[in-house]
């Protein structure tokens, strides 16, 4: 069994010693007074089941590179008859798709349809699908701070982060009947929900933000930065000017918001760089650490202390944080790249795993690593702060540390249900998959060709992980290989709110942004997120017009027929299917769910403008940008992949499928809450 | 020839000539060098013994582990100094201020009715803490020393811990520099101990030089380096669990002697200030960087007061 961490807090202890003590006295048999929840009725202990989860791997290239000898592990696992495509999720979106994995059904039963959702009732007013901040309750005002003080007499209430999945994980099923499980880097699952029995670990991944409540910001410093400060979309660049080589005025660095102010501002650090151009290196101090970095070098992880100021007389707080410098250049610009700041693991500020102490057991160990859930710095790359190969070399650390924690998780296990989850092929792929001789959105052909055979190194590496934990658990344990979804270059982009604007759907010719000038009572319908399309549904929108019923069929029908048939100039079609999510969805968490979602065909996909309800002027446009082939299309047109070392029965195996396979071989019986089949059976 | 010699209650000692001739040597030395030198050589002085010691007294933590070593250590500081207090301290004097305390408190439970015998037995009581602190100032500045040496010897075991074979660290030499004078030309060589992975980087603002260096090989090494023309070296410490490490070859200047005290320091007109290796920190919250010295002082103490009953200290 891995570990028991159920912990027991000093009134539980007291409660249960005393209860045995008692039986005991009385010469009652009682079974362990701290013992979790026994063995369940048909469950059977000692079995392991092993699932390697590779985010975006497609099905299409690794049947390619297993006809050609490149994945000899899994062509292994293919000849064995363990190998199909795995059906993914109507949108076929990584939080979506493995929420449906986690629950064993699909979106309507754990209600996160898109990376992000629209608040109705504030008319369109987008949130995070995955996770939500909820506002405290009650403060007490000390001069500048405010404070939210949770002991008696004051009771206040402190803002707290909560999961939005909806719905019983799999792990419910198993810590109920003492079948250990744990999770490595699980997406859809931040903040970790907790086990009640004690037989469940999990380190969140996707959607785990960093420090500064983020998907991950990184900070960029050169002398020909801008003036002041400058946000952008994953990022803030700032300027370094040097006085006898060493930057003056002091660089600061961006750190958690200190919110015990009643205007809540960021926390900083200063620091100092000392560059020596004829030995092309550099020296940064900060917080009395000195790092001596060469040009083109890493550092390792450096732990920060950020310092929140709180009212005179109370200490103040701090939060450890962590992060890596790279020297870009040291002349004649200089460059200097600063990652994230990631929760510390070996002190966390935020809770990023089941139990708490998990993370911190496991850095003992491994000592600082990569706790955000976004690791590979693909904003970087996109923001031109990275060149293609420094990404590369980026993302091949964030692999390899993430190599050293399997061998951690390998170590720590004994039976019950092991997943180990692996980005470094999805974020890989979104910058270096270019599967066709059309020009690449920003390389040379030559360029696309080099990126496009890197990210297949990375699918031999994974291929390496597969023939490792074959060669250990092979014939011991039950081993899935699975994806969440596969790839296809994206090329064009369809704007989907102008489309709606120039068809009527949208009645406001000037409108640029359905979040800004849009007029509510002449739009019948809007695009938010990436596949999601709304009806302004009356009754359910605070400025609804379209009556449900007749009204509502009708002007869906138009929708499906209309964006069906929207051809590019040169004929291809641009949307392969529109779907009803009251036809596709099943499940009691449908209140947030969009009306359609819009199934883009292989080459296409949303405007990234679209994402967050932008129009521009034309509605289809080339992607330009290096964030160059996607997933976010119609879910027959990127299905992920599935390798087993049992032959797969199920011909048309689907990612709702895991979850109750999963149990099947654990021994217990598919609940009513899983849609799924056992792939093992016909 | 003896000397008697009577401090402010402090117990009366006996010196001879040779502390005498000291002081006498120190008192001229006044003339030639500032105090501060003066007090670098005593301290570079000092330290040979005190090396000595230390590395014969303290041998056992390379051997046992860190939280059983530096228990012994400060349960053994804790009753040694206490002997030294007894021994140092006017024991009579405090007894009388002690018995006085304890007759005043027995006088606030007896009248604890009547206002003006508790205020007056309170004001008493004050009285006799205060003068109990002021008897023990100069036997507690007497035991500093040999305390402050001890915790410069422990520092050297506790404080951080050696490279391991592949770890990098950062080696910083300071330079006497000004401002706008030509950095001398620095090299540093290849130790069998550890490679140079980096440097020498110039830090012309603070007049600093940075190397970075991996360990190669497990064991105690020296750093040689070249500036201009002259050798210098620093000590180097790579392997596993404890033994004593030079953080810092000192400059100097008397306190970062006292601190690093196993290494020769530069003289004051060396153009080197000190050498420092940016050894990584120990992990422990019993035996580990900085924590060592808490425990230190909270295990000493409870040894020292559990055995004052024994020694018949008061």
């Amino acid at each position: 069994m891995t570990r028991k961490y159920r912990k027991l807090n000093r009134r539980e202890f007291i409660k249960r010693s005393a209860a045995a003590a008692a039986a005991v006295t009385a010469g009652v048999s009682v079974r362990p007074a701290f013992a979790s929840k026994k063995k369940g009725v048909g469950a059977r202990p000692g079995k392991k089941v092993i699932i390697i989860g590779i985010d975006g791997m497609d099905p299409g290239l690794s049947e390619i590179m297993m006809n050609t000898g490149r994945l000899p592990n899994l062509d292994k696992l293919r000849k064995q008859g363990g190998f199909r495509k795995l059906q993914t999720t109507s949108p076929p979106q990584s939080p979506v798709a493995w929420a449906s994995f986690i629950n064993g059904a699909d979106p309507g039963s754990h209600g996160i349809f898109d990376f992000i959702h629209r608040n109705p009732e504030k008319q369109c007013a987008p949130f995070y699908a995955a996770a939500e901040t909820l506002p405290g309750e009650g403060f007490l005002e000390v001069s500048d701070h405010r404070l939210q003080l949770d002991f008696w007499p004051f009771n206040h209430k402190p803002s707290k982060t909560v999961l939005r999945r909806k719905g019983v994980p799999l792990w419910d099923y198993l810590d109920a009947v003492g079948i250990s499980s744990v999770f490595y880097d699980l997406p859809s699952n931040y903040p970790p929900s907790p086990s009640k029995y004690g037989n469940h670990l999990c380190l969140a991944g996707m959607g785990t933000p960093d420090l500064l409540g983020s998907y991950g910001t990184y900070q960029f410093f050169s002398e020909n930065g801008p003036l002041g400060v400058k946000k952008e979309a994953g990022g803030r660049r700032s300027s370094v000017y040097f006085d006898n080589e060493t930057s003056s005025p002091l660089l600061k660095l961006t750190g958690p918001v200190n919110s015990f102010l009643k205007t809540p501002r960021p926390s900083e650090i200063e620091f100092a760089v000392h560059r020596d151009k004829k030995a092309r290196s550099a020296v940064i101090d900060i917080q009395g650490q000195k790092i001596l970095l060469r040009e083109k070098e890493w550092s390792d992880w450096i732990k920060l202390d950020f310092e929140l100021d709180m009212p005179a007389l109370i200490p103040n707080e701090h939060l450890s944080g962590i992060c890596r410098f790279y020297l870009q250049e040291v002349s004649p610009t200089f460059r200097l790249y600063v990652s994230p700041i990631n929760t510390d693991p070996s002190d966390p500020a935020t809770r990023i795993t089941e139990p708490d102490d998990f993370i911190t057991d496991m850095s003992e160990e491994l000592g600082l690593f990569y706790t955000t859930g976004f690791q590979e710095d693909h904003k970087a790359l996109t923001n031109k702060v990275f060149s293609d190969a420094e990404f590369a070399v980026q993302a091949e650390y964030v692999l390899q540390e993430r190599l050293n924690l399997l061998d951690y998780a390998v170590r720590h296990y004994d039976d019950g249900l092991l997943f180990f989850y692996f980005s470094s092929t999805d974020l890989q792929a979104h910058m270096f998959w270019w599967d066709s001789h059309e020009k690449h959105p920003t390389r040379s052909e030559a360029d696309a060709k080099k990126y496009f055979s890197h990210l297949q190194k990375t699918y031999a590496k994974m291929d390496e992980v597969v023939g490792n934990m074959l060669s250990l658990y092979g014939k011991q344990a039950t081993i899935i290989v699975m994806s969440d979804h596969g790839f296809a270059n994206f090329r064009r982009q369809f704007n989907l709110n102008t489309w709606l604007r120039d068809n009527g759907y949208i009645q406001s010719q000037n409108a640029t942004s359905v979040l800004k000038d849009i007029n509510w009572a002449r739009t019948r319908a809007y695009g938010l997120g990436i596949n999601g399309l709304y009806l302004n549904l009356k009754g359910r929108e605070r400025d609804g017009i379209v009556e449900p019923g007749e009204e509502r069929e009708q002007l869906i029908n138009d929708l499906i027929t209309g964006l069906e048939a929207v051809r590019d100039v040169d004929g291809k079609q641009v949307i392969r299917k529109v779907h009803r999510t009251d036809k596709v969805f099943a499940g009691p968490e449908t209140g947030l769910a969009p009306d359609l979602i819009v199934g883009y065909a292989r080459g296409f996909r949303a405007s990234w403008a679209t994402c967050l309800g932008d129009m521009t002027k034309e509605v289809l446009l080339d992607n330009n940008s290096i964030w160059s082939a996607d997933h976010c299309a119609d879910f027959s047109e990127v299905p992920g992949v599935i390798f087993s070392n049992r032959p797969i029965k199920r011909t048309c195996p689907a990612i709702i499928d895991l979850a109750p396979t999963i149990l099947n071989e654990f021994g217990l019986k598919i609940p009513p809450s899983m849609q799924g089949k056992n792939i093992f059976s016909t | 020839m003896i000397w008697r010699v009577s401090i402010f209650g402090f117990k009366t000692f006996e010196t001879n000539e040779t502390q005498c001739n000291l002081t006498l040597y120190v008192k001229s030395s006044i003339g030639q060098d500032n105090l501060m030198g003066v007090i670098a050589k005593i301290m570079a002085w000092v330290n040979i013994p005190s090396n000595i010691f230390g590395k014969l007294l303290l041998a056992p933590v390379g051997v046992l582990q860190g939280w059983f070593s530096i228990t012994i250590i400060s349960a053994v500081a804790g009753v040694a100094l206490l002997a030294v207090f007894k021994y140092i301290s006017d024991q009579e004097t405090r007894g009388k201020i002690w018995d006085s305390i304890h007759a005043h408190m027995l006088s606030l439970r007896l009248f604890k009715d009547s206002l003006s015998v508790t205020m007056r037995a309170e004001a008493q009581i004050f009285k006799g803490a205060f003068f109990l602190l002021v008897y023990s100032i100069i036997p507690l500045l007497v035991i500093i020393i040999p305390v402050t040496l001890l915790l410069a010897q422990m520092g050297q075991w506790y404080q951080v811990r050696p490279l391991n074979v592949g770890e990098q660290a950062i080696v910083i030499m300071k330079l006497n520099h000004h401002m706008g004078e030509p950095f001398p030309e620095v090299s540093l060589d290849a130790a069998p101990a550890a490679e140079v992975t980096a440097g020498p980087v110039r830090v012309l603002s603070k007049g600093e030089i940075y190397w970075k260096i991996r360990a190669i090989e497990n064991g105690k090494d020296r750093l040689f380096f070249n500036i201009d023309n002259k050798k210098v070296e620093k000590a180097l410490s790579v392997g596993d669990g404890f033994s004593r490490v030079s953080v810092e070859r000192p400059g100097w200047n008397w306190t970062d002697i006292l601190m690093y005290p196993l290494e020769k320091p530069f003289g004051a007109d060396s153009m080197i200030t000190s050498i420092a290796i940016d050894y990584p920190d120990r992990e422990s919250k019993i035996c580990g960087t900085n924590w060592w010295v808490f425990y230190f002082f909270i295990v000493s103490m409870i040894f020292a007061v559990t055995f004052m009953p024994v020694l018949k200290v008061r």
